[in-house]
């Protein structure tokens, strides 16, 4: 299997070089071999959220006639590049990790692209498995109307397919749409072989289906048009710094956003009297006008600022059961505004930091924790970079991020205040991630020889040092006239 | 990617790092070092010879150096 997968990754880099970390290369002309079926399917489009979250459970029977365990999940280039943390796993046993899952690269000219999803265990020849794969789509929406009043509601427009995009034959599927509304001015409507009219609403919910037996690539366009009087935050870039300082017994923390609002842009200048006014009632608005980011427990010493300065429309509510701080931007951000800004916290080492028995130290921090709201936050460019002490090394990490999140990892060395060799860097880029992803690990274990440790004082001792002797040596220098 | 660092993570559990001086005792230790050395210095330059360049010159450079480390410490530039 590995000899096979190695001349593939050969053939495939003819094809073109494999970018990201969890890539495989396949020859150009490659197809998923028809050795599945999708026995049942239930699609879940969920679009309660400024991201859209989309979820197959499906019944895959093996119809070939040897064991099989890779299985092929379709999605067109554009869809792939708005496309994040998608992860699968056995629908019936929580025991079984999350599968492996690689975007397989095969020919930049296609439109279809496909992730590959490899089963822990192969797959008899007739035998069955339930998988549950999801994973998000970022810039999901667009607004219609594209410009609204201040005070009016907001709707967006989400396309999509009403058959699961299947790289094999469905025989029986259904989809379900979930939203945060009951307020559905338009959708998509679809009458089956029966005469039967989809979908039923249920609430918030649109069911379709079940649909008859379906061909592999079958897909039915359909969008729904629904309020969401509510600010559609898109995080574009995320930079979070990490810094270790065992002298101080710290972490510290800082994290710059720049924010954007996708929603409706405003149809007229923006009114301050008006945006005055109706505070005082509250109504339902698209704009954002709060910001709240639940930080660990024991997290002190916050500030807030932005280009021009510190921000002081914040609030830090820390006790031993939360360390809440809720920001108010400068402004409220409309459809279309950006809102770029910087936080930074500190905590006491000892609440994320370990001595291990073998000498070393490990290390434990959400990897992104960002800001929890109702309508949900969506990251393009994460980039985690953490500082460990100078001299470090032996240095460890993982993170319980879907692999295919992953975009790039480094171990470099970054100079700061009273460095002279510099602080050992761990960069580890991510894309297309989602605040359903808050405080997922990310752990480091490293080692700090002593002769690191003691680097800035032995610095600082011996240039001083050197200050004494000069000051010896040049009063030892006769600049007056003799006397003889 | 390492996943077996969940394991180190939890075998560590019963020790927490603690640095050598704590957040509150940062200021003062600096404040003392720092003091102690420039008072040092002041004896230092009465009396400028190669022996005084040793007996002082290197007390004071470790108060220096361990006051500079932790003052930077004790006003929130964790180094």
């Amino acid at each position: 299997m590995k000899s096979l997968s190695f001349v593939a990754a050969l053939l495939g880099l003819l094809a073109g070089p494999c970018s990201a970390l969890s890539v495989v290369c396949l020859p150009a002309e490659f197809k998923p071999p028809p050795v599945f079926k999708n026995t049942n399917l239930v699609h879940v489009v969920s679009v309660e959220k400024s991201f859209a979250r989309e979820q197959i459970n499906v019944l895959v029977e093996n119809v070939s006639g040897e064991p099989q365990d890779e299985y092929f999940l379709p999605f067109t280039a554009e869809q792939i590049a708005r496309l994040g943390g998608i992860e699968a796993k056995d629908r019936k046993d929580d025991k079984v990790g999350p599968f492996g899952v690689d975007l397989v690269e095969y020919s930049s000219q296609s439109d279809v692209q496909y992730y590959r999803i490899t089963l822990p265990a192969p797959l008899k020849a007739g035998a069955q498995q339930t998988l549950a794969i999801s994973w998000y789509y970022l810039k999901p929406y667009r607004p219609l109307p594209a410009s609204i009043g201040q005070d009016e509601q907001q709707f967006l427009i989400y396309d999509f397919s009403l058959y699961a995009a299947s790289a094999y034959p469905t025989l029986k599927q259904k989809t379900e749409v979930k939203l945060s509304t009951v307020t559905i001015p338009d959708y998509t409507k679809y009458t089956n072989s029966e005469g039967k009219e989809f979908p039923e609403k249920h609430g918030s919910k649109l069911l379709y289906g079940p649909f008859d037996e379906q061909p592999a690539g079958a897909v039915y366009p359909a969008q729904i048009r629904f309020e969401f009087t509510k600010p559609v935050i898109h995080v574009s870039e995320l930079e979070r710094d990490i810094e270790v300082s065992h002298w101080g017994g710290n972490v510290a923390f800082e994290e710059r956003y720049t924010l954007y609002h996708r929603g409706a842009n405003l149809s007229t200048l923006f009114n301050r009297v008006k945006w005055a006014q109706s505070q005082y009632y509250n109504p339902a608005t698209s704009a954002l006008k709060e910001l709240k980011f639940p930080l660990q427990i024991g997290s002190v010493d916050p500030y807030f600022t932005d280009a021009i300065g510190n921000v002081s429309t914040s609030r830090f509510r820390s006790s031993k059961r939360e360390a809440m701080l809720e920001l108010k931007p400068r402004y409220p951000v409309f459809g279309g505004w950006k809102y770029p800004f910087t936080i930074g916290w500190n905590t006491n080492a000892a609440n994320v930091l370990r001595n291990t028995a073998s000498g070393g130290h490990v290390l434990k921090v959400p990897f992104i924790e960002g800001p929890k709201q109702v309508e949900g936050v969506e990251y393009g460019d994460v980039t985690v970079r953490v500082l460990l002490p100078e001299g470090s090394e032996n240095v460890k990490f993982y993170t319980d991020l879907p692999n295919s999140s992953i975009v790039e990892t480094s171990v470099g060395i970054h100079k700061t205040y009273l460095d002279t060799t510099g602080r050992t860097a761990i960069v580890i880029k991510a894309k297309n991630l989602v605040d359903d992803f808050r405080f997922r690990d990310l752990i480091i274990s490293y080692d700090t020889p002593l002769a690191g440790t003691l680097q800035k004082p032995l610095v600082i001792f011996g240039s001083m040092l050197a200050v004494y002797a000069a000051a010896w040596a040049v009063g030892k220098v006769e600049v007056g006239f003799s006397s003889k | 990617m390492d996943s077996s660092l969940h394991q180190v993570w939890q075998a560590a559990a019963g020790s927490p790092f603690l640095p050598a001086v704590g957040k509150e005792s940062q200021f003062i230790i600096a404040f003392v070092l720092l003091t102690l050395s420039l008072a040092i210095t002041g004896v230092f330059a009465l009396n400028r010879s190669l022996v005084s360049v040793i007996a002082l010159g290197v007390p004071a450079s470790l108060a220096i150096a361990f006051g500079t480390v932790y003052m930077f410490c004790a006003v929130g530039v964790y180094v």
